[in-house]
């Protein structure tokens, strides 16, 4: 079906379609968004969609409530703030609907719009990105506090300043207690194999991986963007290293997309290229059953799944293995697309969370450790085991700081 | 039905507060402002009024330049209007002065309810709306959470709350002066874009109100708040906390 036939089509129905047909409209202005019209209706989406179950609509329902003009429904469904942004539907989709980007993104972006049915909890994290730059409501003048217990030098690049690496911390690794442990391992790694490396410091803000992870806020992303590549403009650096994925996933599509292309590597990907020299300096064992989780945006979303295993395998006495559904195949922890801010949202539909799902498989496998390399994965894994009674049987890692207690990095004011 | 909203500038607190060198004001330059959230509630009640009953919502901000982006905010929201009551930052925690200087620039518009947050965070006296009431020699009611309104627009019917959680239902007539508590609903998003399409196209009506005579009172010292005693963890097993926390009850005479 042709992009005109579809719209021919809804404008015949009449009154009934003009909503619907102001939705098409909008996705065929969008990269990939006329794929929309290719669904073949297979089902392969709400099939692997880990909260299909609880969906009224599922994706494949979405597309169907278009075809028949009937967006309205959809606006109505909750199954728009179910999403969790895990790249399942789109990464399975055999004609290649970008459904969490531009269906899922298109259906929120029109509630915000409207301000209605916005979850209370989302509400807040926009109100708070868009004020303090992070969703925590954190001052961001607080951005770089950490850097007092690095135990190593953190360069604040100003403006003008140059480094050949520039970090990207990100709110997370910038602002939560528990993550700044690893984002320091991560300094004194990089201060370890002599990087020349600095940080934004307090002009940094939230990468705005918030619509790029289908939040639909798309005026909020555009104002942070703005902010960014104005505040990576005034310094030099040859490339971009990455803490969180999404912030990754911002730098690697959207602001390419958006006429800024950085050379950007998550940390992973970086430390990967060094791995020999990180094996050579890894001296002290963390003897260990390890399980490493995908995450969905590194994963699914770019690609990238050997990177975090190549490190873990540099770590001497690890033995690596592997949960049933790794790789593509990986569980969420149901924390993207700004279901990090809804979870009581997520939990009242749904009772079992991702999160703790993922955990009871990673317990099965006999691993002391589930490894990790995004920042979101540390609060939303250690509540899990919390929950699930593994206190004790199984710890949450970021792998840098595993790497960094292996290189003999660790310990000191805080990591 | 006119329905104006009252929305102080008073500081942010999650950005650290410093006190002045005459200690007793905070360091303007660096306080950031941020709307009375008892305001944004105030804000909110208005808007679902209009969505109610119809009729026209004017934001009236009080504080300095920045308020023009809560006046933008406002009018992305829903609001019909934007004024700006400039008001010297030294004097914006007094509501004794806040009302002589908002009601004269209120009194002639005609508005049909005028709705504070009942509460400001920097606020350093009474509520604003009572104040506000007596300049207008209009009736009042604070610590209102819900409105509606007679069809007829003359009278209307609030609920309040009474310490000791009783709840009052109460007949007002109109015009009047109400302290929100907070709105029937919590404050409705607006996406970043639409603040930034009101931003270019907002008008900002400026009144200049003439500083009164107003014998307000002063603060003579800011101090901040020193932390109180750290929490102790006691160590030990559980027979070993035990202990401890007996003695402690002990020594404290509590046991």
């Amino acid at each position: 079906m042709s992009a005109e036939s579809l719209l021919v089509n809804v404008e015949e129905r009449g009154a009934a379609g003009d909503a619907t047909d102001e939705f098409m409209r909008r996705m065929l202005k969008l990269p990939m968004g006329d794929k929309l019209l290719s669904c073949i209706q297979c089902g392969m989406c709400s099939g692997s969609c880990p909260l299909g179950y609880a969906m009224d609509y599922t994706p494949r329902k979405m597309i169907a409530a278009l075809r028949a003009g009937r967006v309205d429904d959809l606006y109505r469904s909750e199954a728009i703030w179910l999403c969790v942004a895990c790249f399942n539907c789109t990464y399975r989709c055999p004609v290649g609907v970008p459904i969490t980007d531009r269906l899922i993104a298109g259906l929120r972006e029109e509630l915000l719009g409207r301000g209605v049915g916005v979850p209370p909890e989302l509400q807040a994290a926009f109100e708070r990105t868009s004020r303090y730059g992070n969703p925590f409501g954190e001052s961001s003048k607080k951005r770089d506090a950490w850097i007092e217990d690095a135990g190593v030098e953190v360069p604040v690049l100003q403006g003008g300043d140059s480094a050949e690496v520039l970090w990207w911390v990100g709110c997370f690794g910038s602002y939560n207690k528990r993550n700044q442990k690893d984002t320091i391992a991560l300094a004194r790694i990089l201060h370890a194999l002599d990087i020349d490396f600095g940080i934004l410091g307090t002009d940094e803000r939230c990468s705005g991986d918030l619509r790029c992870t289908s939040q639909g806020e798309e005026g909020l992303f555009d104002v942070l963007y703005h902010h960014n590549i104005e505040q990576l403009g005034k310094r030099k650096f040859k490339e971009i290293l990455v803490g969180d994925p999404h912030a990754f996933n911002a730098f690697n599509k959207e602001y390419r997309r958006l006429g800024t292309p950085l050379d950007v590597s998550h940390y992973t990907q970086f430390l990967a290229e060094r791995a020999p020299d990180l094996k050579r300096r890894a001296k002290k064992e963390i003897t260990a059953k390890v399980a490493y989780h995908d995450s969905c945006c590194l994963g699914r979303r770019n690609g990238e799944y050997e990177a975090p295993r190549v490190l873990l395998e540099t770590i001497p006495g690890v033995r690596l293995v592997e949960m049933p559904r790794n790789r593509e195949n990986a569980l969420c922890c149901g924390g993207g697309g700004g279901a990090n801010w809804l979870d009581s949202y997520v939990w009242q539909r749904t009772r079992v969370p991702l999160a703790m799902q993922r955990v009871q498989e990673a317990a099965k496998t006999g691993a002391e450790i589930l490894a990790i390399s995004c920042p979101l994965e540390v609060p939303r894994f250690e509540d899990a085991i919390k929950t699930s009674g593994l206190e004790g049987r199984l710890q949450v890692r970021e792998i840098s700081h595993m790497l960094a207690e292996a290189i003999g990095l660790n310990g000191g004011v805080r990591p | 039905m006119k329905i104006a909203v009252v929305l102080r500038q008073v500081p942010d607190v999650v950005e650290e507060l410093v006190i002045a060198d005459d200690g007793r004001s905070l360091a303007e330059g660096e306080v950031m402002c941020i709307t009375n959230e008892a305001d944004e509630h105030a804000l909110e009640e208005a808007l679902i009024l209009k969505s109610r009953q119809g009729g026209k919502v004017t934001a009236v901000a009080a504080g300095g330049d920045e308020a023009k982006d809560a006046l933008a905010t406002a009018v992305a929201k829903g609001a019909d209007e934007a004024i700006l009551v400039a008001v010297p930052f030294e004097h914006r925690g007094d509501n004794v002065r806040l009302a002589s200087v908002l009601g004269p620039a209120m009194k002639s518009a005609g508005y049909d309810l005028i709705l504070t947050g009942v509460w400001a965070a920097d606020q350093m006296d009474a509520g604003l709306a009572g104040l506000l009431a007596v300049h207008l020699s209009l009736p009042y009611v604070g610590g209102v959470m819900s409105v509606s309104l007679e069809p007829s627009g003359a009278k209307g019917l609030v609920r309040k709350e009474f310490p000791g959680g009783r709840l009052g239902v109460m007949e007002v007539s109109l015009p009047a002066v109400l302290g929100i508590q907070s709105a029937e609903q919590p404050p409705r998003y607006v996406p970043v874009s639409k603040v930034m399409q009101a931003k270019r196209t907002l008008q900002v009506r400026e009144q200049a109100e003439p500083s009164p005579v107003v014998q307000g009172i002063r603060a003579s010292k800011l101090i901040k708040s020193g932390s109180a005693a750290k929490a102790e963890m006691l160590p030990g097993d559980a027979k070993q906390v035990a202990e401890q926390i007996v003695r402690i009850l002990r020594e404290r005479g509590i046991a």
